[in-house]
């Protein structure tokens, strides 16, 4: 979608995040990670729970301080100490979208209040009916109705409690929206009303997401394109089409390979491909980023590219 | 399908549970039948809060206090340890009967959640242990080995070791793989999942899934799955039961519910599953969200949110529809005077390719 000419709204470099838990061990949660997200398109993150995706995403948002590596989010450094005005841009241009939609509201205020809340902070209104306003335009955007506005979280099912999460975010009019396994906690027909309705959005306002999910099919859907994380490593990245098309990397095979198909003939027949890392001898340590084709890289030593290549 | 006499275990008729809540009655199930034979799997499948679990409950007698049985029986058939066969009616007999008789010892139950599901105080080996001490009254040397064997049966290395750790040293999917080992260590007759792996990664999904396959191939045990993934269904199940709002709308073999779906909720779940294959750029959508079964509606309950709803769903509820011995659908449009409704193109269109894609790799073998 985006043209990868233009400057990248976002872009990570060598990223790392440890975590110290003593003297003696350190969690290497992401390691030397690099990607960067155009305005307009959608980056999906994919990997199983444990491999750092949710870690990139707190870390951008500054929830976390990087330990190494160079966050730039529109033209301006984010990684090191941030100054009271970057702070104020980075928390009303970046947006986050969260996995639980009960945990990440709080029951005791107003939906009205949830989505306004931001708007308080950084007064973004004049009177008290400009608030309003605001709060019922973006509830409208996201499919509710206005009279939405006077109920409390509990008062909603899963799939609307997950259209205030994704209003909360909007009403800042964010160039970058953090959506963390936002679909997951969500029943198959809701999970595709909300995939349709991020994409509406998405075409409406030019807002960029980083979507991060464990589901491949949901992401080959909303992305334009993919970075395949395991162990901290982002091992492939590439458009949704090449990663789909022409998987390298062994651990990105088996990913696909273990996606269900809706087709019991075929899927009763299809064992999933194994991967162990402990067993499969390779060391993401030591690999270097290759070129396949076009954008599409894959993280590995010179050896280990020639023999997946063939 | 073996059709060879098949020996029923479950036979599940006109269930009907209501639940008592401060709001008022919750009509939760509303005439459920299902049948299971030695050997097949049934998937149920559903939305959240459409009744699948709740039907799944009743029949391990664990339903909640507030729930109340109007109507129905579930009969199970198993042998006594001589061999000669019995049927009892699980509602009539009170809980004490079924703790003691049924649950753990004949039919099990596989959960969600496995770090829920597990006791974080107890360890690994003793919770695997635990039944056949109970139930068996087993000596515990003998009770160790076959916890031993378990273990590995279910995939988990270094069996030894693992007998003496916590749920809370493994990770999620050494984790289900207990649970399923302290399911099978009393060899049930059935086994019962609900969303065995919703909790669980896309990788060890497919690989928990293949060993429940493998696992009934080698006892010869029924397995229920409860889940809400076509995919996951289209994996494991023979039969597939298509619940909503507490009743079984769609009935039939996998082959018919996947190739030949007759009721327009079926249709909207299977388009709503992301197809790989296409470019699509939107998902398809069922509208609305399920319905609140306090309030109770005269017709068919999925009427309001159904395209293809015609003036009588909103009278009377439609009775099943018979399409072939096997497969069954509670929708007016089969009637024989309602209008000519076909399937949406985008799912015929899958449809047919997915069938053609069968077909090929069935000439092939």
């Amino acid at each position: 979608m985006a043209a990868q000419s233009a400057t990248p709204l976002l872009k990570v470099e060598g990223l790392k995040q440890y975590f110290k838990v003593n003297k003696n061990f350190t969690v290497k949660a992401v390691d030397d990670v690099s990607f960067e997200i155009y305005p307009g398109e959608t980056y999906g993150l994919v990997g199983e729970s444990g491999s750092g995706k949710s870690t990139i995403g707190r870390s951008i948002i500054r929830l976390y301080d990087p330990t190494a590596g160079k966050i730039t989010f529109d033209g301006q450094d984010i990684s090191g100490r941030l100054s009271h005005a970057q702070n104020n841009t980075l928390r009303t241009q970046m947006q986050m979208i969260f996995q639980d939609p009960m945990a990440s509201l709080n029951p005791r205020k107003k939906v009205e209040d949830i989505i306004g809340e931001g708007l308080d902070i950084h007064h973004m209104y004049k009177t008290q009916d400009e608030r309003r306003e605001k709060v019922e335009k973006i509830l409208e955007k996201v499919g509710l109705a206005p009279e939405h506005a006077e109920r409390y979280p509990h008062q909603f099912s899963g799939g609307q409690r997950q259209r205030v999460g994704i209003a909360r975010a909007l009403i800042m009019n964010p160039k970058l929206i953090i959506a963390d396994e936002c679909i997951s906690a969500l029943d198959v027909s809701i999970q595709a009303q909300v995939v349709n309705l991020m994409k509406d959005i998405q075409q409406e306002t030019g807002t960029a997401y980083l979507f991060i999910a464990h589901d491949l099919s949901m992401v080959k859907y909303i992305s334009d394109r993919i970075g395949v994380l395991h162990l901290g490593h982002l091992l492939e990245t590439g458009t949704t089409e090449e990663i789909f098309a022409d998987p390298i990397h062994p651990y990105t095979r088996s990913l696909l390979s273990a996606i269900p198909l809706p087709n019991p003939v075929v899927e009763k027949r299809r064992v999933a491909e194994t991967y162990d890392y402990a067993t499969s001898g390779i060391d993401y340590s030591k690999g270097t980023s290759h070129l396949v084709s076009g954008s599409h890289y894959v993280k590995c030593t010179d050896e280990e590219f020639a023999k997946w290549c063939k | 399908m073996p059709d060879t006499k098949r020996e029923q275990v479950l036979s599940v008729r006109d269930l009907d549970i209501t639940f008592k809540t401060t709001a008022g009655p919750v009509h939760a199930i509303r005439g459920v039948n299902i049948d299971l034979y030695k050997g097949e799997t049934v998937a149920l499948v559903g939305e959240s809060g459409s009744g699948k679990s709740v039907t799944m409950k009743a029949a391990m007698g664990i339903l909640a206090q507030n729930a109340k049985v109007n109507s129905g029986s579930i009969q199970f058939s198993y042998h006594h340890a001589d061999g000669s066969p019995e049927t009892v009616d699980l509602l009539q007999k009170d809980k004490k009967w079924i703790r003691r008789h049924i649950n753990g010892k004949r039919i099990a139950m596989v959960f969600q959640d496995p770090m829920t599901s597990l006791d974080p105080t107890m360890t690994i080996g003793k919770q695997i242990m635990e039944g056949m001490l109970w139930h068996f009254k087993m000596p515990k040397a003998e009770a160790y080995q076959k916890a031993l064997k378990l273990l590995e049966e279910v995939g988990i290395t270094d069996a030894e070791k693992r007998m003496k750790s916590y749920p809370h040293q493994l990770s999620g999917g050494m984790r289900q793989r207990v649970v399923i080992a302290i399911a099978l260590s009393c060899d049930p007759d059935l086994l019962i999942c609900d969303e065995p792996t919703t909790a669980l990664d896309v990788t060890i999904q497919a690989k928990i899934l293949e060993l429940i396959r493998s696992i009934q191939k080698e006892r010869g045990i029924s397995v229920i799955y409860i889940t809400h993934d076509l995919g996951v269904v289209a994996k494991v199940a023979d039969y597939v039961d298509v619940m909503y709002a507490g009743k079984i709308v769609e009935t039939g073999t996998i082959d018919e519910i996947f190739y030949d779906p007759r009721h327009p909720y079926t249709w909207g779940l299977l388009s709503a599953m992301p197809d790989l294959d296409t470019a699509d750029e939107r998902l398809y959508t069922i509208p609305g969200s399920p319905p609140n079964l306090l309030h109770e509606k005269a017709g068919d309950a999925f009427a309001p949110r159904n395209k293809y709803a015609l003036e009588i769903d909103d009278e009377i509820d439609p009775p099943m529809f018979k399409i072939s011995d096997t497969h069954f659908a509670a929708t007016w449009l089969l009637d024989p005077r309602a209008p000519k409704v076909e399937m949406p193109p985008e799912l015929k269109d899958r449809v047919a390719r997915m069938s053609a894609e069968a077909k090929k790799i069935e000439e092939a073998e």
